[in-house]
C-alpha cells in the first residue's frame, strides 16, 4: 500500500472532469485522506483541452503537486497524446479503446504548436501516431500497464438498464473514469456514494445512475488489476474536513470577517469568489437570517471598486474581486480611496499577462503592479496568501487593518491557489478577530460638522455617512473638514499625516505576520518565495533534505509595508550566492521588492511563466541546478 | 422647515460671476429646506468638474469623487444604508462622456438616487472643451473649430436606460428647478434632471439670453400627464412614447418639466428585499458584525451550518 496517490484526469472542457474530480476529491476526503487537486483549463466554452491534476495522501495534506503521476486517465484521444508522457514508469493508464485508430493529425482542437511537439516525441519514442501504436510503445518500453475499456459498450449496457438513449449515457463518459480510478485505488463504496450524494444530492435519479455506473466500472477494474494504488489507513486524524477552492475559502473568510458589500465585473479567475457570497447573502442559520450581503454585478471594474469605496463610507466592509485587467481599471479608484482614508479591500486574482495574456492560467506577475498601482504617493497594505487556510485568515485580517489603519487593502492570490481544490481542517477560532479601529457607526451630537481629517492623530476618528454627523470627502488636497485647499502648509502636513499610517502600522503590525521563516536560519542555503510558492517549496525542500541538503524557506506575505528588519535578520545568515528567490515570473518582482526595502540584492533565480505551477520535483531539480551546477537563473517549464 | 442658509457652508464659491451653477445650488438648498432634510441622513455626491465642486457649497454630507464615477459611489453609499438620501451633481461630460456605461447602469437598476446633470454643452473647468451635449457644426468660443460630433440626448438616453423619473430644468429658473428637485428627491427610484445651465465664460452661443425666449413648460399644456398611474404597458408605453417625442424638441421650444415618470418599478432596493427582508429593516451599515469580545457574528457554529455544504465529516 503507498503513502500517496497523483492522478491526471483529462479531457475536453465540458466533458465532466470537473465533476469526475470533484467526486474522487469528497469520496477521498471521506475517508480521511488529504486531497489537493488543481484544475488546467482554456479560456473556452466547450471542447478544449482540461485536465485535474489531483494528489492524495494518507499522511498529511498535500502542500503541492508533483509529476509524474500513477494514472492518467483520458476521455479522449488529445488527452492520451498530451499527457503520456506525465505518467511514470509502470503506471496506469485508462483510455477508451473506441479511440485506439484515432490519429495525432486527426485532432482538430490540438493547437498545432502542441501537435508538433507530441509528433516530435512519438518519433523520437518510434512510436506509430495512432492511440494503438502509442500505447504498446508505452507498453514494451515503460512497462505502462494500459486500462484500455470499451467505453462504448459500457454505455450501451448503461442506456439498457436505464431506459436511457444512446445519446443521453454519453454524459455519463466522466464517470467511467471515475470508476477506473476508484478501482484502482480500491475507494471504499460509502465513501463514492456519499460523493455521488454530494454532487448530485438534488437530482437523485442521476446520482443513482452515477453510482450504478461508477461502482460497476471500480469492481470490474478492481478483478482486472488488483486495486494496486491502494492507499494506507489515513493518518491525518481529522474529524471533520473542509473541500474548497482558493475562491470558496476567501469567500467563507470574507463573510465571516463581515462583508455587507461586494462588487464585481465577471472575470476569471475570480468571479467564482462574488458567486459564492451570492450564494450565501442571507447568512441563513436554523431559517434565521443574520445579515445581507449586497453582491452586485457592476457595469464595469470601475463601478466595482469605487461602489465598494462608497460603500465602506457608509460604514461597511465592502470588497470587490478581479484579476488583472479588471485591476488596471480600478487603479484611480483606488488612489481616491488612499487620499480618503477609505477601508476598501480587493482581492487581486492574477493570472497570466500582459493584456489578456492567458486568461485560465496562473501567474505571480502583478505584485509591483499592486504595489505602485495609481499615481500619487498613499499608504496601502499589500498581503499575498500561501495557502488556502492562510487565505481564510487573510482575508479577515484584510477588513481589520484596512478599517484600523483606514487604507485600502490589495490581496494578493494567484489563479494556482484560486482553482486549487484542497482539504483543510476547519478554521482555528481562537485566531478569529474582528477589528474595526476608530470606525464610528452612531455617534451622539446629532447633526453638527465633523472634522474626518482631524490632524490632532495619524488616524483620524471616521464617522461613517449617516453615523449623525456631516461630513466631506474630496479627492483634491483638503482639509481636515475634507474642503478642498492648495496651502502649502496645509499640503505639508496632510499628506504626512496620511503616509505616517505606513510607518504606524509598519511599527504595530508584528514582522512575524507579514514574513514567515520556514527553518531555523543555519541551514546551508534559503529559498524566497510568496503565495502559492509556498507548498512547492517546502515540499522541495522536504525531498532535497532526504538527500542531505538543508534549506531553509522565507514566505513573504506583506510587501507594504515590508517586513524590513526580519527580512534583513534572515537574509544576513545565508551566503548570499545561496539565497534563490522562487517565483512565477521574468523579473523576480519579490525579489525586487527586497532589494528595494534591505538593499539586499538577490543573484540566484528560479523562474517560471508558462502560466503552470510550479511543481515540487522540478524546483527541485532547478535548486540542485543553482546550488551544484553554478546556474545563477533556472527556468522551469513543465506542464501542460 | 430648517432655512436655506442652514444648508450653507463657509466655503467660498468659486464660480465665474454669472455662472448657471449658482442657480442650481440654490434651488438645491431651498428644496433640501422645503423637504426638511437631515443634513447627516443626505449625501451630495459629484464627480470632477466645475459643478461637481457642489458638495462643499451644500450643508449635508458631501462625497466629490473621481471624473465620471459620481454615480458608482453613489451606488455603494445608497446600497451600504438605504435610509440616506443620496443627490449626485455632476457635468455633462463627467455623467454622458466618461460616466455614461454607470449613467446608463444606474437607469437598469433604479436605484432610489437623484442626478442633477449640469448640461452646458461644454467642458468648462479644462476651458471650454465641447462636450457630449454640444451639437455637430456648432463652434463655442474655444473651439478652434466647429464640433464634428454628434450630440447626445439625456433625455432620450434616461427613458432608453429605464430611468423612472426624468425632467429638465433650468438653472435660472430657481423655483421651477427647486421643485423637480423635491420631486426627484421624493420619487423612490432613479431619477434625473436634465439642467440646462449656461457657462458665461466658455458657451457663446447657449446663453441666458438664448435659452429666454426658447424655454416652455410642459405643465403648461393641462393635458400633459407624465406620470404613469395605472401601471398598464399600453400607459407605459402611451408615455414614454410622449415623452421621447419631446425629448426631440429642441427648435423653436425647449421643454421643461416632467417628461416621465413611472413611480411603480421596484428599486434596486426592493428587489435585493425580496431576496432578504434584513436588508431593508436593518440596513447592512447598521448590522453588526462581531459580538462584543470581537468575535466575529459567524462563530464556529455558525460557520459550520451556513457552509455545510463544503464540510466533509471523515468516516474512517
Amino acid at each position: 500500500m503507498r503513502e500517496e496517490a497523483l492522478v491526471v484526469v483529462g479531457g475536453a472542457q465540458g466533458s465532466g472532469i470537473e465533476t469526475s474530480a470533484l467526486i474522487l476529491a469528497s469520496a477521498l476526503a471521506r475517508q480521511g485522506y488529504g486531497v489537493l487537486s488543481n484544475r488546467e483549463y482554456y479560456s473556452n466554452i466547450v471542447g478544449r483541452h482540461s485536465y485535474i491534476h489531483l494528489k492524495a495522501s494518507a499522511t498529511e495534506i498535500p502542500r503541492s503537486l508533483s509529476y509524474p503521476v500513477n494514472v492518467v486517465a483520458c476521455i479522449d484521444a488529445e488527452s492520451i497524446f498530451t499527457h503520456f508522457d506525465d505518467l511514470a514508469d509502470g503506471g496506469f493508464l485508462v483510455y477508451d479503446t473506441g479511440v485506439s485508430r484515432t490519429r495525432l493529425i486527426q485532432i482538430a482542437s490540438m493547437e498545432p504548436e502542441t501537435r508538433a511537439s507530441i509528433s516530435g516525441k512519438l518519433k523520437s519514442l518510434g512510436a506509430g501516431d495512432t492511440v494503438e501504436s502509442l500505447v504498446s510503445t508505452l507498453e514494451s518500453m515503460f512497462k505502462v500497464k494500459p486500462v484500455g475499456l470499451g467505453f462504448n459498450s459500457i454505455l450501451d449496457v448503461l442506456a439498457q438498464k436505464t431506459g436511457m438513449s444512446k445519446s443521453e449515457v454519453q454524459r455519463f463518459r466522466s464517470s467511467i473514469i471515475v470508476g477506473a480510478i476508484a478501482g484502482l485505488m480500491d475507494l471504499d463504496q460509502n465513501a463514492l456514494n456519499y460523493a455521488v450524494d454530494r454532487r448530485f444530492g438534488r437530482r437523485p435519479k442521476l446520482a443513482e445512475i452515477n453510482k450504478m455506473l461508477i461502482l460497476g466500472v471500480m469492481d470490474d477494474v478492481k478483478e482486472s488489476y488488483g486495486a494496486p494504488l491502494k492507499l494506507e489507513n489515513p493518518k491525518l486524524g481529522l474529524e471533520e474536513l473542509l473541500l474548497v477552492s482558493g475562491n470558496d475559502i476567501v469567500a467563507m473568510g470574507k463573510i465571516v470577517g463581515g462583508l455587507r458589500y461586494q462588487a464585481y465585473y465577471p472575470i476569471t479567475p475570480a468571479t467564482d469568489e462574488s458567486t459564492f457570497h451570492e450564494t450565501f447573502e442571507s447568512l441563513k442559520v436554523d431559517g434565521e437570517s443574520l445579515g445581507s450581503i449586497v453582491v452586485v454585478q457592476t457595469e464595469d471594474e470601475i463601478a466595482a471598486v469605487n461602489s465598494a469605496i462608497g460603500a465602506a463610507l457608509a460604514g461597511v466592509r465592502a470588497s470587490t474581486s478581479t484579476s488583472g485587467p479588471g485591476f488596471s481599471l480600478m487603479v484611480e479608484g483606488l488612489g481616491w480611496a488612499g487620499m480618503n482614508e477609505v477601508p476598501v479591500v480587493v482581492t487581486y486574482y492574477q493570472r497570466g499577462g500582459p493584456s489578456t495574456g492567458m486568461p485560465t492560467r496562473g501567474s505571480q506577475s502583478d505584485l509591483l503592479f499592486t504595489m505602485f498601482a495609481s499615481h500619487g504617493e498613499f499608504p496601502r497594505v499589500v498581503v499575498a496568501s500561501g495557502d488556502h487556510l492562510e487565505a481564510f485568515y487573510d482575508s479577515i485580517w484584510a477588513f481589520n487593518v484596512a478599517e484600523k489603519y483606514q487604507v485600502p487593502v490589495i490581496h494578493l492570490i494567484d489563479k494556482f491557489l484560486a482553482n486549487m481544490t484542497a482539504t483543510a481542517p476547519l478554521p482555528e477560532w481562537s485566531r478569529v478577530k474582528i477589528e474595526r479601529g476608530t470606525t464610528i457607526i452612531e455617534v451622539n451630537s446629532k447633526g453638527s460638522s465633523w472634522k474626518r481629517f482631524d490632524k490632532s492623530d495619524t488616524i483620524s476618528p471616521r464617522p461613517v455617512l449617516g453615523s449623525g454627523v456631516v461630513t466631506w470627502y474630496t479627492g483634491d488636497e483638503h482639509n481636515e473638514w475634507g474642503h478642498i485647499t492648495e496651502d502649502p502648509r496645509n499640503r505639508l502636513e496632510m499628506y504626512e499625516k496620511r503616509w505616517k499610517k505606513m510607518e504606524l502600522m509598519d511599527s504595530e503590525i508584528p514582522e512575524e505576520e507579514r514574513a514567515a521563516l520556514y527553518g531555523g536560519g543555519d541551514e546551508d542555503f534559503l529559498l524566497i518565495g510568496w503565495g502559492s510558492v509556498k507548498g512547492p517549496a517546502l515540499d522541495a525542500l522536504r525531498r532535497l533534505e532526504s538527500k542531505g541538503y538543508r534549506g531553509a524557506f522565507l514566505q513573504l506575505r506583506v510587501f507594504h509595508p515590508f517586513p524590513s528588519k526580519l527580512v534583513s535578520k534572515v537574509l544576513s545568515s545565508f551566503d548570499p550566492e545561496r539565497v534563490i528567490d522562487v517565483e512565477n515570473n521574468i523579473m523576480g518582482q519579490a525579489a525586487l521588492s527586497v532589494a528595494m526595502n534591505t538593499g539586499f540584492k538577490v543573484r540566484k533565480y528560479i523562474l517560471k511563466w508558462t502560466g503552470r505551477p510550479i511543481y515540487e520535483m522540478e524546483l527541485a531539480s532547478g535548486i540542485i541546478d543553482v546550488l551544484e551546477g553554478g546556474k545563477s537563473r533556472v527556468v522551469l517549464s513543465y506542464g501542460k | 422647515m430648517a432655512s436655506k442658509q442652514a444648508y450653507k457652508t463657509e466655503v467660498w464659491i468659486d464660480w465665474c460671476p454669472g455662472c448657471g451653477d449658482y442657480g442650481i445650488v440654490a434651488a438645491m438648498q431651498k428644496a433640501f429646506s422645503e423637504l426638511s432634510l437631515d443634513p447627516s441622513n443626505t449625501v451630495v455626491v459629484s464627480g470632477i468638474g466645475c459643478s461637481s465642486k457642489t458638495p462643499h457649497y451644500i450643508y449635508s454630507n458631501g462625497v466629490h469623487t473621481l471624473h465620471g464615477r459620481g454615480i458608482t459611489y453613489a451606488t455603494g453609499i445608497k446600497l451600504a444604508n438605504p435610509e440616506l438620501t443620496v443627490v449626485v451633481n455632476a457635468g455633462d461630460g463627467d455623467l454622458l462622456g466618461i460616466g455614461v456605461a454607470h449613467f446608463v447602469a444606474l437607469g437598469r437598476r433604479n436605484l432610489d438616487v437623484t442626478i442633477l446633470l449640469h448640461d452646458n454643452q461644454v467642458y468648462g473647468l479644462t476651458k471650454g472643451q465641447a462636450s457630449p451635449t454640444l451639437g455637430r457644426g456648432e463652434k463655442t468660443k474655444s473651439l478652434p473649430a466647429p464640433n464634428i460630433q454628434d450630440p447626445v440626448n439625456p433625455i432620450a438616453l434616461a427613458l432608453a436606460s429605464g430611468y423612472t423619473f426624468i425632467a429638465r430644468g433650468y438653472a435660472l429658473w430657481i423655483d421651477h428647478l427647486k421643485d423637480l428637485i423635491k420631486a426627484a428627491i421624493k420619487h423612490k427610484g432613479a431619477a434625473l434632471i436634465d439642467i440646462l445651465q449656461p457657462c458665461v465664460t466658455y458657451n457663446d452661443i447657449y446663453t441666458a439670453d438664448y435659452y429666454k425666449g426658447k424655454l416652455y413648460k410642459l405643465e403648461e399644456d393641462p393635458k400633459w400627464d407624465p406620470i404613469v398611474s395605472s401601471n398598464t404597458i399600453d400607459e407605459i408605453e402611451d408615455k414614454m412614447s410622449k415623452a421621447m417625442s419631446k425629448a426631440l424638441e429642441w427648435d423653436p421650444k425647449i421643454p421643461v418639466g416632467i417628461f416621465y415618470a413611472n413611480p411603480h418599478i421596484d428599486t434596486l432596493e426592493d428587489r435585493i428585499a425580496k431576496r432578504n427582508q434584513l436588508f431593508t429593516v436593518k440596513p447592512p451599515a447598521r448590522q453588526p458584525i462581531a459580538r462584543n469580545n470581537g468575535e466575529p457574528l459567524i462563530g464556529p457554529e455558525e460557520f459550520k451550518k451556513i457552509f455545510s455544504d463544503y464540510i466533509i465529516k471523515v468516516v474512517g
